[in-house]
């Protein structure tokens, strides 16, 4: 961090992004025809403060505007609008001086070279990332013990499985010792062994003092490594707390799906089954069925009425799952819609 | 890696510390390119085969061309200034193929890291821009010096055209002024890559314009006066013309000081240009997200 700051690891404000939306043709431009394409936000005014030594998750659905903001901070993109300061470095005017200190998995194992092995990768990197040549070997094995690749180190990384290059990514991003570490998606594609892996080794840099901001759309991820997180949505942060302070934003403890029968009285049932339950979280026609899934303080009393609701209108329940509530059900009643929709 | 290292204060290091880092980086990115050539031996046959086959098609052509008669190599030689067809021909092409190699480098280079998906990777490093754009290239200038040393040696045995160690070394110094102007150039079509994605079709149009007005194959001698100036313009025509002064017709370093001099200036020109060009369109790529896409 910049020398005498005392500051958050993370400190972004109003952070804005927008795209135009269509393309110019070179004819228009020549012409100097009005730009008529639509101006739209991926990213409409963040606000993050992230502290230090703390895992920080973004949760949100794809296009939410994660990879936008990891883009920002990670000094790719300039935002439109808004500040960021990382470690107390402005993002775009002391952008090289972000990039010394910051590790960054943005992009998966395509970003490696795949016809060097994963120490002459991690070579090539440390020295771009300006590692004094006496430290370098050590920094190598480091990184390369951190992410438990030490005994394949001289493998083409050709011969890596998804998840050993995921975990080279992450070694790469280690290289500069960074103090603060940006992991965009970083276990998509990956199996649940690997996934698991990558999360342990997460929770170690978090062990050693670094600070940790991650992107997912796997609640359970979200939920089982962030000390706080934010949801986003269209851009927007639409809530922010640690897991169980989101959680407990639901007036609920159960979570109930229904699977019903679809039926012409459908509409009727839904009103009653909303005025049992206070609201119903989420609802929607599927293969024939509809699929009601509410929020209750208690499911053993709200089922069986559920039941004799459905009787007598005619409809069959044929399937009922209770589950605790979960991030993603926080994200359904901030919205109104599933994080993979 | 211990958490003391992670959470302490870190001074900015001096500009001059920056510099030599920056300079390791390039040596580094020589390296990773020549271990990535390594993984492909078959090149090192193309790259032994082509500097001879094609200027030698040439040399053949020539002779067809001339019957062989003194009146036409006369006629040769009062135009080029020597009368070693051969060498002529094979010092065009050689500088032709550096040229294409250094006109596709950068651009290429980067166009390669972006379809890789690497381009974003090198960009979060705070290495200098011009280690991404020209380390990639820095392995190619062993190739440059491999391939002139094999026309060298090609016109050596086979011609006998008296190429020696001094002209040799001569011919050296005018490859080490050019390579200024000829990178200029090549890192301008860098821009081009981050701009619009695609380099391909610039790159042949500037080297068709080069093929056509820098005397590869000819004297410029023979050109109109309004394509003579052109030439003048262009930077290769001086590398051809000081090459060829240099190993065929025995000139010294001193009488071709001036054209050096033109050369040397162009490629400062070409250099400032193609540095702040870089700038605004990496900016312009960081502004619109452009640099992952292709």
């Amino acid at each position: 961090m910049k020398p005498g700051y005392t500051g958050p690891a993370i400190d972004a404000v109003g952070l804005v992004k927008e795209y135009e939306r269509g393309r110019r043709t070179t004819w228009q431009r020549v012409r100097r025809h009005p730009d008529q394409r639509e101006r739209f936000r991926a990213v409409d005014g963040i606000d993050l403060r992230v502290e230090r030594g703390e895992i920080f998750g973004v949760l949100g659905p794809n296009g939410a505007g994660k990879t936008t903001t990891m883009k920002m901070l990670a000094t790719l993109l300039e935002p439109t609008e808004g500040t960021a300061r990382i470690l107390g470095y402005d993002v775009v005017r002391e952008a090289r001086d972000v990039r010394r200190r910051m590790g960054a998995v943005l992009s998966d194992g395509r970003s490696l070279y795949w016809k060097l092995t994963a120490r002459e990768n991690l070579e090539y990197f440390a020295a771009l990332y300006h590692v004094p040549p006496k430290e370098q070997a050590t920094r190598i094995t480091s990184a390369l013990q951190a992410v438990k690749l030490d005994d394949r180190s001289d493998d083409y990384v050709e011969r890596y499985s998804t998840g050993m290059r995921q975990r080279l990514v992450l070694a790469r991003a280690l290289l500069p010792d960074p103090e603060l570490l940006l992991l965009d998606e970083p276990t998509v594609g990956l199996d649940p062994q690997s996934s698991r892996d990558l999360r342990d080794r997460v929770r170690d840099l978090q062990a050693q003092g670094r600070t940790v901001l991650l992107t997912t759309h796997y609640m359970e991820e979200a939920d089982q490594l962030c000390d706080r997180i934010a949801i986003v949505d269209h851009g927007k942060v639409v809530a922010l707390d640690t897991p169980s302070g989101l959680k407990r934003t639901i007036a609920a403890t159960e979570v109930v799906h229904l699977e019903i029968e679809s039926s012409p009285a459908d509409a009727a049932l839904l009103s009653r089954l909303e005025r049992t339950a206070g609201a119903l979280a989420r609802q929607e026609h599927e293969n024939g069925t509809l699929q009601v899934t509410v929020h209750v303080r208690s499911a053993r009393d709200f089922v069986p009425v559920a039941f004799d609701v459905a009787h007598e209108e005619n409809a069959a329940i044929k399937h009922v799952e209770v589950v605790p509530v979960t991030l993603e059900d926080v994200f359904i009643s901030l919205t109104g819609r599933a994080l993979r929709e | 890696m211990t958490a003391s290292a992670t959470t302490a204060p870190r001074p900015t290091p001096s500009r001059l510390d920056d510099v030599r880092a920056d300079l390791r980086a390039f040596g580094a990115a020589g390296m990773k390119e020549w271990r990535l050539l390594r993984r492909y031996p078959s090149l090192f046959i193309g790259f032994l085969f082509w500097p001879i086959a094609l200027p030698l098609a040439y040399v053949f052509q020539a002779q067809g061309y001339s019957g062989g008669q003194p009146a036409a190599i006369d006629a040769f030689a009062q135009r080029a200034g020597t009368a070693e067809i051969a060498g002529f021909l094979f010092l065009g092409w050689a500088t032709y193929m550096w040229i294409s190699m250094i006109l596709w480098g950068p651009g290429t280079a980067l166009r390669t890291e972006q379809v890789r998906g690497s381009l974003e990777a090198l960009f979060m490093t705070p290495v200098s821009r011009m280690v991404i754009l020209f380390g990639p290239v820095v392995s190619q200038i062993a190739w440059a010096l491999w391939m002139f040393g094999v026309v060298g040696g090609v016109l050596v045995l086979f011609f006998g055209v008296p190429i020696g160690p001094m002209e040799a070394l001569r011919a050296l110094g005018v490859i080490l002024v050019a390579v200024p102007a000829l990178y200029g150039l090549g890192a301008l079509f860098a821009s081009v890559v981050l701009r619009f994605g695609e380099v391909s079709a610039m790159v042949q149009t500037v080297r068709g314009v080069f093929t056509v007005f820098c005397g590869m194959t000819f004297p410029i001698i023979i050109l109109p006066v309004w394509a003579k100036a052109v030439a003048l313009s262009l930077p290769p025509t001086y590398l051809i013309g000081d090459l060829r002064a240099v190993l065929l017709k025995g000139s010294d370093f001193v009488s071709l000081v001036p054209e050096l001099a033109i050369l040397a200036a162009m490629g400062l020109a070409l250099c400032g240009f193609a540095i702040v060009a870089f700038r605004r369109t990496e900016r312009y790529a960081r502004q619109g997200g452009s640099l992952a896409q292709y």
